[in-house]
């Protein structure tokens, strides 16, 4: 049959010709536009600077074309890929096909180009403001960090490899991943640790152009907080995924590949808080620098973590050849960052003496050296077992180690985040001092309620109180600024207007009250979760912590996919379906479907433990109070996000290079 | 300045200290079946990772459950209690933490599961 083999062939030689050839074409390009980039900053060639930053979005267009084919490639099932073939099959839902692309050891690493290639750009566009050298050494870097993902994608891990033989339907996906899950958590997780590459360029090529004033900060302040907004968010659904496929009734277990994504995340915020001393006051300039560089390394040490398996884990990812890949890259990135710190140690000092210790640069500093603390704990909690294993018998810590030892260190942080906003810069005066009451007395209510209550556990008993008074401290801050504005006169629409004009502060606080809201809903479903194994025959009642849940009976439903084993009950007027799927076309996979009953108070949680010869079912029921309130918290801290950036940000007015003829005549 | 490299250091104490004291008392051992064998039966809990074998006794429901964990040489069987993950089945690896007791059967408080790979099942390639 000519024609089918024609259509083979083009298949192949469009799909896998095509998608090789933009990866090395950008692979390339991402070399020349470093070099070139390097060259012509060194020298000042402005020309060339423009050429080098053109050869960047060339890149990017070629690591898009690799990803529209590939996606291409996906959705149309063409199974001649390897990467198709082990990914998807027939029978898995297309939008979960689709996110195939992500879903892989190679096509996760497209996609993190795919962002970086994006993100970079947007970022180059306007860099030119910031003289041609700073401009230049950050198109460098990025084109230098794009180079390394093409390299690994060219040569160790293409997703265009060709199999031999066509199969006629692939894998699939693991039925863990069939979920609406799979198709946020992983892109955003991964936008949001690509996205972190750009601060550090900037930042990077700041300090080789020894420019060491706060122009790459506000350069990149948007970027910065696009990827805490995506780290936190990507670490909240994360979370959401986990507790609602997974059925062990929680949502974060400490385990190494949790670590690696909450680390970055924590240097992150430590980053956009000192980053505002230096703005502001003109400080902490070098430990800006440092700080950024360590959270680019802590986003390329979890990659390395993640993608080699050394330190043992829950999540065994596809232990492959890139491991070592990302530990030569690790390396490189340790050396050049500081060597390059060591090489600008000298120009690096902050003028002007040091504020007093009670100020808000002071308060910010003191939540940074926490925060850094709160890594230092969680760093050695995931490297523990491999340097026990190096000494001696591998040890691990459990999830205590890490209650116990950055548990403190988050009382001590949300202390200052109560405080901390209503500390004045500079000087800390009488007034200071008065408009903590709002805070304290919140504090002081909640906890004596709680302590009328019963409540005796210690980590509850600091944790909720300080949320209280976070959020206190919150919205005092909007009362007052409202009634500034109202005497002010100007009515409503001007008090608006101000507001929006402060919006990246008062953006900053919906985060924090946001923050808040996730911590008591993290304080309450953890130390207050009920739990009870029950086995029942239908009609037979349970009661877990005053919620009466009754056995109807099981059922077992065909699927497109599965067949599901469904045990029916009600609570109230609602019907729970805790069911176990099976997946025939995976070897007979089993899995969870959880039921939850969800409300502002708590969760009712059922998980099917298996259906007995006698008709009874088990059951492990779970009640997990305000869990709700962790979701709505993450939703309230990407509001504050959005808001606190949306629209144009108004442009410092400064000299713009006069615009460079094209020498390539396109312009 | 002074006065920022004092609290940078009493910061670092603190954490310091917290790491101390923390991991002492809960760091546990990570152990092989094989070590488990030869390992002095300590005060605190053990994890050990060993390959299921075909011997799953169910019971309750599914919600107890004994097994025998199987590494290179060594085998231990392992009685639990509570929800297994989904994809428990002969065959795979799976953690185990708890301790040994003096019936020679590891009693379990927690059974993970090893996932075979977060993204495919098996590789065509490979």
């Amino acid at each position: 049959m000519p024609v089918a083999l024609l259509d083979d062939f083009i298949h192949v030689v469009i799909l896998a010709f095509l998608g090789s050839g933009a990866l090395l074409a950008g692979l390339v390009m991402a070399v020349f536009s470093a070099l070139l980039s390097f060259w012509a900053g060194r020298v000042e060639n402005r020309v060339m600077i423009q050429v080098g930053r053109r050869a960047f979005y060339a890149t990017a267009a070629m690591i898009f074309i690799a990803s529209a084919l590939l996606e291409t490639a996906l959705v149309t099932h063409d199974f001649s890929l390897a990467y198709v073939a082990e990914h998807t099959d027939l029978s898995t839902p297309i939008a979960l096909v689709a996110a195939g692309f992500y879903g892989g050891q190679e096509g996760s690493l497209l996609y993190w180009a795919l962002i970086l290639g994006i993100l970079g750009s947007a970022s180059l566009l306007a860099s030119a403001r910031l003289g041609p050298r700073l401009a230049a050494y950050a198109a460098g870097i990025m084109g230098a960090i794009a180079s390394f993902f093409l390299v690994v994608l060219v040569m160790v891990a293409s997703p265009f490899d060709v199999l031999a033989v066509t199969p006629p339907d692939g894998l699939g996906l693991n039925p863990v991943l069939r979920d609406g899950g799979m198709l946020i958590h992983p892109p955003v997780v991964l936008a949001g640790f690509a996205a972190f590459a750009i601060p550090f360029s900037f930042a990077a090529a700041a300090l080789l152009a020894g420019r060491f004033d706060a122009s790459w900060i506000a350069h990149t302040r948007r970027f910065a907080l696009v990827a805490w907004g995506l780290q936190s968010a990507g670490l909240l659904l994360g979370m959401w995924w986990a507790y609602h496929v997974l059925g062990w009734g929680g949502y974060w277990g400490w385990d190494p590949v949790e670590n690696v994504a909450f680390m970055p995340w924590l240097a992150t915020t430590a980053y956009l808080h000192s980053s505002q001393v230096q703005e502001r006051r003109g400080r902490l300039r070098a430990w800006n620098f440092a700080l950024v560089i360590l959270a680019f390394l802590l986003v390329v040490f979890g990659t390395f973590i993640v993608r080699s398996g050394i330190v043992p884990s829950v999540h065994t990812f596809a232990v492959s050849a890139i491991g070592p890949w990302f530990l030569g890259f690790l390396g490189l990135c340790i050396v050049f960052s500081i060597g390059l710190l060591a090489l600008r140690s000298g120009g690096l000092r902050s003028g002007g003496e040091a504020g007093p210790a009670v100020s808000r640069e002071g308060a910010f500093a003191l939540q940074n050296l926490l925060l850094i603390g709160v890594i230092a704990v969680v760093f050695w909690g995931t490297m523990l077992p491999l340097v026990s294993g190096l000494v001696g018998q591998e040890r691990v810590v459990g999830v205590s180690y890490y209650e116990r030892a950055a548990g403190p260190l988050f009382v001590a942080i949300l202390a200052l985040m109560a405080a901390g906003p209503l500390i004045p810069w500079r000087h800390a005066g009488a007034p200071f001092w008065r408009s903590l009451v709002w805070p304290g007395a919140t504090c002081a209510l909640v906890l004596a309620t709680l302590l009328a209550g019963g409540v005796r556990s210690l980590p509850a008993l600091f944790g909720v109180p300080l949320s209280a008074a976070v959020a206190s401290t919150v919205i005092y801050e909007y009362i007052r600024a409202i009634g500034r504005w109202r005497r002010a006169g100007g009515g409503r629409a001007r008090a608006l207007a101000l507001l929006a004009r402060r919006r990246r502060r008062y953006g900053a606080y919906l985060a924090h009250l946001g923050l808040a809201v996730v911590v008591v809903g993290l304080a309450a479903s953890h130390f207050w979760q009920q739990e009870r194994d029950v086995t029942m025959r239908p009609g037979q009642q349970a009661t877990v912590a005053g919620y009466t849940l009754t056995y109807r009976g099981s059922d077992t439903r065909e699927l497109a996919d599965h067949s599901e084993l469904v045990a029916a009950m009600t609570l109230g007027g609602k019907t729970l379906e805790p069911a176990r799927a099976t997946y025939a076309g995976l070897g007979g996979q089993s899995l969870t479907h959880v039921a939850i009953s969800s409300s502002p108070i708590a969760d009712v949680y059922v998980v099917l433990a298996g259906i007995n010869s006698d008709g009874s079912a088990s059951f492990r029921i779970f009640v997990n109070p305000l869990v709700s309130w962790i979701w709505a918290g993450g939703a309230i801290i990407i509001l504050g996000v959005i808001l606190g950036n949306a629209g144009s940000r108004r442009t410092v007015a400064e000299p713009v290079p006069a615009r460079v003829a094209s020498p390539v005549g396109v312009s | 300045m002074i006065r920022w490299a004092v609290v940078t250091v009493v910061v670092a104490a603190c954490v310091g200290y917290l790491v101390y004291s923390a991991s002492g008392g809960s760091a546990e051992y990570y152990l092989t079946v094989s070590e488990l064998r030869s390992h002095q039966p300590a005060s605190g809990d053990v994890r050990v990772a060993g390959v299921v074998q075909n011997d799953i006794q169910r019971s309750d429901g599914g919600l107890h459950v004994r097994f025998t964990e199987k590494d290179g040489t060594a085998t231990v069987p392992v009685d639990y209690t509570g929800t297994l993950p989904d994809i428990f089945k002969p065959g795979i690896t799976v953690v185990a933490e708890g301790r040994l007791g003096t019936d020679g059967i590891f009693h379990a408080r927690v059974v993970l599961a090893k996932c075979p790979s977060r993204f495919s099942t098996t590789s065509y390639t490979s």
